[in-house]
């Protein structure tokens, strides 16, 4: 029942309510509704089963983004606009890697989307951005900040976990940590 | 450096809205008094939005890797992703463009279907003409071949041989037929119903029709009493009932039909009438009666290929030809009559009568 729900595809209006309340299961099954849809027109468009995941990932983030922004109205189905979105992600893609655009297999119809995934860009190199930071900074550091401001341990939590005599050389050590994180984010 | 990492953690409290409201207040004020505090606070402020934003992307990553690996994509790449055929391929791709290009084809049939119809029937009709002008060939040849039929007889050697019919114009020998029947003849002679032959001599008339009067030279002639029928110039009208008498062979053979047009061969021909009658070679020249034995016209040609489409010369143009010859010779009984003695007679009294005054024309070339 529940894999048979999953496997169908969500109403418009389920998944905007959805996203506002984080609900893991409208998630899923806007994920599973609307993937071969863009796995189709990856596939024929010079691309592979990643490159499909990839951009499938950003244009649920793009929708995620603008339907938590609060200003999403339905002026499109939701099919449309995610697959504009992922199309123009692709197209952008595929120009960066010099390969062939011309040409285009298209399945469904398009909106104008460039707006949306120019801003998502720019929130995407911020993402890059803290990504490398955080793997140019190294362990123990990496995991302390991401417990601390990801997973939101306490400084208790985080010094029983790592072993510190106190929660004092903890502080310490997280400071430390930050203050190169923030180094590299902001220096990059 | 303890100072530093009490600043930090204050902004954090501070900016996650921890501190008190003394204490926040108070905070502001080392902000506005001191700019590097402020700066900190600042770029904390940016760095932790980025930070949450980063940690928000990544939470819905790992939900989307998870219903990702929900996902046969095998299967789904199998389904969607380019088939090794070219054609499927084409299809997929272009399903839309295809489908508008198939109704555009269907439609384009389907106008030059209706197209090839209308053109068909024009074809048709065009077909009509030939066969038309194929019909008037053959009339021509119809009547050069009752010519040759003759010129054949001759060279047999053959005494007598028909080549149509006439009729009685006056009671003392003349004779009307079609100028077809006697057109080049080197002698013509009547045969009578008695079978009796008079040798006839060609009077030229003025006519531009199919028309030629004959006249009984032979002593032997008796005048025939008066004519029976009298010549109807107007009052016909289509489907009344007519008959003939002519010689399709060496005895009167009676045709009966209707009168289908009151136009010729062509339908602007006003001179012929078209009668719905069997005739053959030999009818010409035989009068066309209707019911009440009024003579309407004279049997002239007949359509080969079209059954029973005859043409007469209409009476009017009789009249006409007797008109041009001279008084003088034409004697006292020039005019045609005005009586008609067949009116009230049965088909076969009718007959019985008029067939004195119906002539086997015998040509000679």
């Amino acid at each position: 029942m529940s894999n048979k729900l999953s496997s169908s595809v969500p109403t418009d209006r389920e998944v905007v309510l959805g996203i506002l309340n984080n609900s893991e299961d409208a998630l899923n099954r806007l994920y599973a509704g609307y993937f071969p849809m863009v796995l189709q027109f990856i596939l024929n468009n010079n691309g592979d089963e990643d490159d499909a995941k990839d951009v499938y990932q950003e244009g649920i983030i793009v929708l995620y983004n603008k339907i938590k922004s609060g200003n999403f109205e339905l002026s499109s189905k939701l099919k449309t606009y995610i697959y504009s979105v992922c199309r123009r992600i692709w197209l952008k893609k595929l120009s960066q890697q010099s390969r062939k655009t011309s040409n285009i297999a298209d399945f469904e119809d398009i909106i104008a989307v460039e707006d949306e995934v120019e801003q998502h860009e720019e929130k995407d190199r911020q993402f890059e951005k803290m990504q490398s930071a955080l793997v140019h900074l190294g362990e123990p550091c990496k995991t302390i900040i991401q417990d601390f401001y990801i997973n939101n341990l306490s400084m208790q939590d985080i010094c029983e976990k790592f072993g510190y005599t106190n929660t004092d050389n903890a502080k310490t050590q997280k400071y430390k940590c930050l203050q190169r994180l923030k180094k590299l984010f902001f220096q990059s | 450096m303890r100072n530093e990492i009490e600043l930090e953690s204050i902004i954090e409290d501070y900016l996650n809205g921890k501190l008190t409201e003394a204490e926040a207040t108070a905070f502001e004020q080392l902000r506005l008094n001191d700019p590097a505090v402020d700066h900190k606070v600042v770029s904390h402020k940016v760095f932790m939005e980025a930070m949450a934003d980063y940690a928000e992307v990544m939470n819905l990553k790992e939900k989307m890797d998870a219903a990702h690996a929900q996902i046969d994509v095998n299967t789904l790449s199998r389904q969607l992703g380019p088939h090794p055929s070219f054609i499927v391929n084409i299809w997929r791709k272009n399903k839309a463009a295809i489908g508008v290009a198939a109704s555009f084809i269907f439609l384009s049939m389907i106008m030059l279907y209706s197209i090839q119809q209308n053109t068909e029937q024009i074809g048709k009709v065009e077909l009509m003409n030939r066969d038309l002008a194929k019909i008037k060939t053959s009339t021509n040849s119809l009547i050069r071949k009752i010519n040759s039929n003759n010129a054949g007889a001759n060279r047999n050697a053959k005494p007598a041989n028909y080549g149509g019919t006439g009729f009685a114009l006056t009671s003392n020998g003349y004779i009307l037929t079609n100028l077809h029947v006697v057109k080049d003849a080197d002698s013509v002679y009547v045969q009578d119903s008695k079978g009796n032959d008079y040798k006839v001599r060609v009077i030229p008339i003025e006519s531009q029709k199919d028309l030629a009067i004959l006249k009984i030279e032979s002593d032997s002639f008796t005048p025939l009493p008066n004519l029976p029928y009298r010549l109807k110039q107007n009052g016909v009208g289509m489907g009344d009932e007519v008959y003939t008498i002519g010689f399709p062979k060496d005895g009167a053979v009676y045709g009966r039909g209707y009168v289908s047009s009151k136009t010729g061969y062509n339908a602007d021909d006003s001179t012929q009438y078209q009668v719905g009658i069997d005739v053959n070679p030999g009818n010409s020249g035989g009068p066309l009666l209707d019911q009440y034995g009024n003579v309407i016209g004279v049997i002239s040609a007949k359509l080969s290929q079209v059954d029973g489409a005859t043409f007469a010369i209409k009476a009017k143009y009789i009249q006409e030809a007797l008109n041009s010859i001279s008084k003088d010779s034409l004697g006292k009984s020039a005019t045609f009559n005005k009586r008609n003695s067949l009116q009230r007679l049965s088909r076969n009294q009718q007959f019985e009568k008029l067939k004195d005054y119906v002539f086997m024309v015998k040509v000679f070339k």
